[in-house]
């Protein structure tokens, strides 16, 4: 099977969708090695070139990151240049949509706009894999990550063998869908103690701008 | 009542849906004050996700572009309607850009919303949001719930509320309507 992969994060290559999509290709690369392009959106002078790309393509998994609910701005750029072809049934569109708060609520009304896409453009709708807090995993020590790179290595794996996303994987990955009464104890425990905007703090004293944080200069 | 109106239409020079925005501004502007943006006309660039805007220099954009105008216009209204024809099924990607950047008026330390996560307030005061959309040949009732559903999550991500979602062609006979619709949301 050939896979083309759109990875549609602004931050292009130092972004958390490279980041899981490496860790997909190692279980994807245990069954095929070939015929694996991959697109970054970030580059959006090159936009036609990405929609050859998909016009071309048999399977195609675009990433991106969640912005404000929904996608970011340059792959709805991207959207509107492949949608306005059919594709008469023969293409696999799936789609993976991480995030940074950690329940999958907030991905899935956009997750319900792909799967319409899919069937408006006429392309045979694979799924869509939700993850939600992802935004720290550069920081994070290995401990933290690799459970969610594993699932991420099984998804690929599972991926090349089938051409779908792993059903129990998918689950596991959406889980949490809201904050439950545990987590949610957990959550206001660790915000009292300042642990949850621990990675905010640290990255405004890095940038000496602590005492600014609560800045409002548009008002 | 002051206005903000985010037109995200591709081609305004040549749509009839900025013609009609424009006339329904012109209404507006009868009793209201009102900022339209044609976003198209403007130099406006993607979000990159760098973070100045929470970590470096708190509130600030780190793009020098035309935006600066819009989040001041933004976060001093009453009301910020979005306006674009549906694109594949969505409003284009000119407007997504604006909604991206508008993340610059929010802060980074999050605070829990009815057990979901959402990023606390900048400002004391956020806007109402109204939407207003133009169909494509094949849009059905789905594809506006659909759209209406991502607004209601930007509403709650903005600390705000969508009062109203219309259609282009309804928008300019039902001008009043609307504007009764907001007036009576802000009594509640
Ligand atoms: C403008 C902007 C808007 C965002 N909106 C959301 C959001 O609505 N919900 C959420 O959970 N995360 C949101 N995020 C966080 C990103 O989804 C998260 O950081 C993601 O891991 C970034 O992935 P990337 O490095 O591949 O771009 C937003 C980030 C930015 C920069």
């Amino acid at each position: 099977m050939k896979l083309t992969i759109i990875n549609g994060s602004p931050r292009n290559k130092k972004s958390n969708s490279k980041i899981l999509i490496e860790k997909f290709l190692e279980g994807y690369g245990k069954i095929e090695s070939s015929n694996i392009e991959i697109h970054y959106l970030a580059n959006i002078h090159k936009m036609d070139e990405h929609a050859k790309a998909f016009a071309q393509a048999d399977t195609v998994l675009l990433i991106f990151p969640l912005y404000t609910d929904c996608m970011p701005g340059i792959v709805k750029e991207f959207i509107e240049a492949i949608a306005a072809n059919k594709y008469g049934n023969k293409k696999r569109f799936g789609f993976i949509v991480q995030s940074g708060f950690p329940e999958s609520i907030h991905s899935v009304y956009v997750e319900k706009y792909l799967e319409k896409l899919s069937l408006r453009m006429q392309c045979e709708y694979i799924g869509t894999v939700i993850k939600g807090g992802v935004e720290g995993i550069q920081i994070m020590p290995n401990y933290m990550t690799s459970k969610l790179f594993t699932n991420f290595t099984n998804l690929g794996e599972h991926f090349a063998k089938t051409g779908c996303f792993n059903e129990e994987i998918v689950e596991k990955l959406r889980t949490p869908y809201k904050m439950s009464k545990a987590n949610l104890f957990g959550f206001k425990l660790m915000s009292k103690t300042g642990l949850t905007n621990f990675y905010w703090n640290s990255n405004l004293k890095k940038h000496n701008a602590f005492e600014n944080r609560f800045a409002a200069p548009y008002k | 009542m002051k206005i903000t109106i985010l037109n995200g239409d591709l081609n305004p020079t040549t749509n009839s849906f900025s013609r009609k925005v424009e006339a329904y501004v012109e209404e507006l502007r009868k009793s209201n004050r009102v900022d339209l943006f044609t976003l198209a006309q403007m130099d406006l660039h993607y979000c990159t996700g760098c973070w100045s805007c929470w970590w470096k220099t708190p509130g600030e954009c780190a793009i020098n572009d035309d935006a600066e105008i819009i989040f001041r216009s933004v976060i001093n209204s009453d009301l910020v309607i979005f306006a674009s024809p549906l694109i594949a099924g969505f409003p284009s990607s000119a407007l997504k850009k604006i909604m991206d950047r508008l993340i610059v008026l929010l802060h980074p330390y999050i605070e829990i919303v009815n057990g979901e996560c959402h990023h606390r307030k900048r400002y004391e005061k956020y806007p109402n949001l109204g939407l207003i959309l133009e169909k494509e040949p094949d849009t059905d009732d789905e594809d506006i719930k659909l759209v209406k559903d991502i607004f209601d999550r930007l509403a709650i991500n903005f600390h705000s509320k969508l009062v109203f979602v219309k259609m282009i062609d309804e928008v300019t006979k039902l001008d009043f309507v609307i504007m009764e619709e907001v007036r009576n949301d802000e009594k509640i």
